[in-house]
């Protein structure tokens, strides 16, 4: 469970969340400018707001009137951005078991299955399709072990044939892994199949959330 | 109206100038006759000469420069090889060579370590870690340390700890800064010295010979002053500078 | 002369002191690439200095601090350790007056490295520091190699402090710039003639290397 209230600014831009984050999967809906991006990167540990506080699972990752803002590196998030971002220099094994830490649970045969990224793991980055980076930037972020999965419009730059295929290991990463996941589109259709509880965002404010069917009319 | 300006104006500015006082003769001098040079010059000008400038560097320097076509009116060397090194290229004016004065060699070292040095130094090296002298391939200053040490049988064993500088100015420099243990310089030197002292000097007897000679330069465009310059060298009140400044006369 | 001597010395002083100027180089250029700080623009001034003062007034000031009656050459040679007029001042000629070209150099580097790819690390689990040496250094290796190339030309043509703290010591501090120097005041005008051979050879060799490899890094030379 992650609860958020903060509020940040950026420029002219004010973004003001307060909003308990619980199920399964929860989409953040919106048009672009909305502010959900800068919602996961405040999350992540990327943004610092200017006040509030976010608790996830308990513990305090921010809290600006306790001064409490715990680096990234510590907050065991795992983000996928828009913009996916591997790291060039490395290929999909190294990509992929980055995040990884002696002694967890989780293994790369059971992230490799899930994503079927098995057969990839030797090869360089830059030679990967736009849907087999989707799927190694989802196992490079669930092998960090992550409390939250955060992913930011995970489809967005995916065509609807590779969109419908993409979308089933996503449901698989749900339903396996259990990891509760946050996830940022302003894909109507997506949200309405992926979501368990819709948050809907306009600039910067909340203004409706709760089911999907009922949220998204 | 304005042509009638222009023309008498170029020509104003065309016209050759009028007589005024010579510009200065300009003297190539060995840099440890920085101080009494200066001295002379005052002397001279009191005495009705015209301005003198002068360029000072270690000697082999000036006499490079010299054949590689630098202007200079006159050339004082500290020693005979360099003033060679000018005359066999044809930069001096016939017969205007003329021996000046002459000098002694000095050890010196900073005062802490004067005593220290005094005692080591015969010891050769003992323990001198580092002597500067000026390089013994070709400063004057240098060439004579070296022939110094080689006639008291000492150059082998200092050799290796010998610091080689451009000239004898920067060797007292050396000394100064504490980055050698002493120096062998000039005994005119000292007086330059802001906190080097004297170690031990080198007699007449025992020391290499040691003399400036001083010539006009051939390239000279000013041929007569020089020469009234360097005949002033070699006058009673120039000799009496030199004097004051710890200078030897010239002996033969 | 030993034109061979010569050449090694120098050869083995420059690369002393390249590798003296990595460490420091890299915290400087990160430092001044990834953080704001007060006193930042002091730095960034400080580090370029060597570049834009005359060589030898780098070297006075070097003198003035390393000389066994300056303050850090009095510490030095109380532990017996000399500098001036030996081998180290040539290196530390070397490594101050190349510091600010690997500096520039390796800075444009690390700017050029996407920060995405480090916030990503660090959402990962990556603290800073191995962020650094795992995502920073790699992506930014052909600058930091252009940049040690640069720093190790510039340690090789080094004149002005070298002479100034080190001197013309023969086989012990003559460097090949110091010995064209040398052997050009008293006279030696052929072996200075063959020394100049031999170190315009090298700096066109280096240069052209840090060329190949700065145009490699995609910046610009």
């Amino acid at each position: 469970m992650i609860a958020i209230d903060i509020r940040l600014e950026q420029g002219t831009f004010v973004l003001e969340v307060h909003e308990r984050l619980e199920t399964r999967v929860t989409v953040l809906f919106g048009p672009s400018g909305a502010g959900k991006t800068t919602i996961l990167d405040a999350i992540a540990g990327l943004r610092t707001p200017a006040r509030g506080s976010i608790v996830m699972n308990g513990r305090t990752l921010f809290n600006s009137a306790d001064r409490i803002n715990v680096p990234p590196h510590k907050r065991h998030v795992g983000y996928v951005s828009q913009d996916i971002a591997l790291f060039p220099h490395l290929d999909v094994r190294r990509n992929v078991t980055y995040g990884q830490r002696p002694g967890q649970k989780l293994s790369l045969e059971a992230v490799t299955a899930i994503l079927e990224v098995g057969g990839l793991l030797d090869r360089g980055v830059a030679m990967l399709s736009g849907g087999e980076r989707q799927r190694v930037a989802l196992a490079r972020a669930l092998m960090s072990a992550p409390d939250v999965l955060l992913l930011d419009e995970p489809l967005a730059a995916v065509d609807l044939e590779l969109r419908r295929r993409i979308l089933p290991y996503l449901e698989r990463v749900r339903d396996e892994l259990a990891v509760p996941i946050l996830y940022v589109t302003h894909d109507r259709d997506e949200a309405r199949r992926f979501a368990d509880r819709v948050v809907v965002l306009d600039r910067g404010s909340v203004i409706r959330a709760g089911d999907p069917g009922v949220v998204l009319q | 109206m304005l042509s009638r300006l222009i023309v008498p104006l170029l020509l104003a500015c065309l016209a050759p100038p009028q007589a005024g006082p010579a510009p200065p003769i300009t003297v190539a001098a060995a840099v440890s006759l920085s101080e009494v040079l200066e001295a002379i010059a005052r002397a001279y000008v009191a005495a009705g000469g015209g301005a003198v400038r002068f360029n000072l560097a270690g000697s082999n320097v000036l006499a490079r420069q010299i054949v590689n076509g630098a202007p200079a009116d006159v050339f004082i060397s500290a020693d005979e090889a360099q003033m060679d090194v000018v005359d066999k290229a044809g930069a001096v004016l016939a017969g205007s060579r003329r021996d000046l004065v002459a000098n002694q060699l000095a050890i010196v070292a900073t005062p802490e370590r004067v005593d220290f040095v005094r005692r080591e130094f015969a010891r050769a090296p003992g323990g001198i870690w580092r002597l500067a002298i000026g390089d013994p391939a070709a400063v004057p200053a240098g060439v004579y340390a070296r022939r110094y040490l080689e006639q008291r049988g000492l150059w082998s064993a200092y050799e290796p700890r010998i610091v080689p500088t451009t000239n004898v100015r920067a060797a007292l420099a050396a000394v100064e800064t504490g980055s050698v243990d002493a120096a062998i310089v000039y005994v005119t030197d000292l007086a330059a010295a802001r906190t080097a002292v004297l170690a031990l000097a080198v007699p007449a007897a025992e020391g290499p010979r040691i003399v400036y000679p001083g010539a006009v330069l051939a390239s000279s465009r000013q041929q007569a002053e020089a020469r009234k310059f360097l005949a002033f060298l070699r006058q009673s009140a120039a000799a009496a500078i030199f004097a004051r400044h710890k200078f030897a006369p010239l002996v033969n | 002369m030993d034109t061979w001597q010569i050449t090694r010395f120098t050869l083995m002083t420059a690369v002393a002191a390249t590798a003296l100027m990595i460490p420091p180089g890299l915290a400087l250029a990160w430092l001044l690439a990834r953080r704001r700080f007060r006193g930042r623009v002091l730095l960034e001034t400080f580090v370029s200095l060597p570049l834009v003062m005359p060589p030898v007034a780098t070297g006075l000031i070097l003198l003035l601090l390393f000389s066994p009656r300056g303050p850090i050459g009095g510490v030095l040679t109380r532990m017996g350790i000399e500098v001036v007029f030996t081998w180290r001042a040539v290196v530390l000629a070397m490594t101050v007056m190349g510091l600010p070209l690997f500096v520039r150099t390796v800075r444009a580097g690390f700017e050029q490295v996407d920060r995405r790819y480090e916030a990503i690390a660090g959402t990962l689990g990556a603290s800073p520091l191995r962020v650094f040496f795992s995502i920073t250094l790699p992506l930014a290796l052909p600058a930091l190699a252009a940049g040690a190339v640069l720093g190790f030309a510039r340690a090789i043509g080094e004149f002005g402090a070298t002479i100034m703290i080190a001197g013309s010591i023969p086989g012990v501090t003559r460097t090949l710039p110091v010995a064209i120097y040398t052997f050009t005041e008293i006279g030696r005008d052929r072996d200075a003639a063959v020394l100049l051979a031999v170190s315009a050879g090298i700096a066109f060799i280096a240069l052209w290397l840090s060329n190949y490899l700065t145009s490699r890094a995609g910046l610009r030379p």
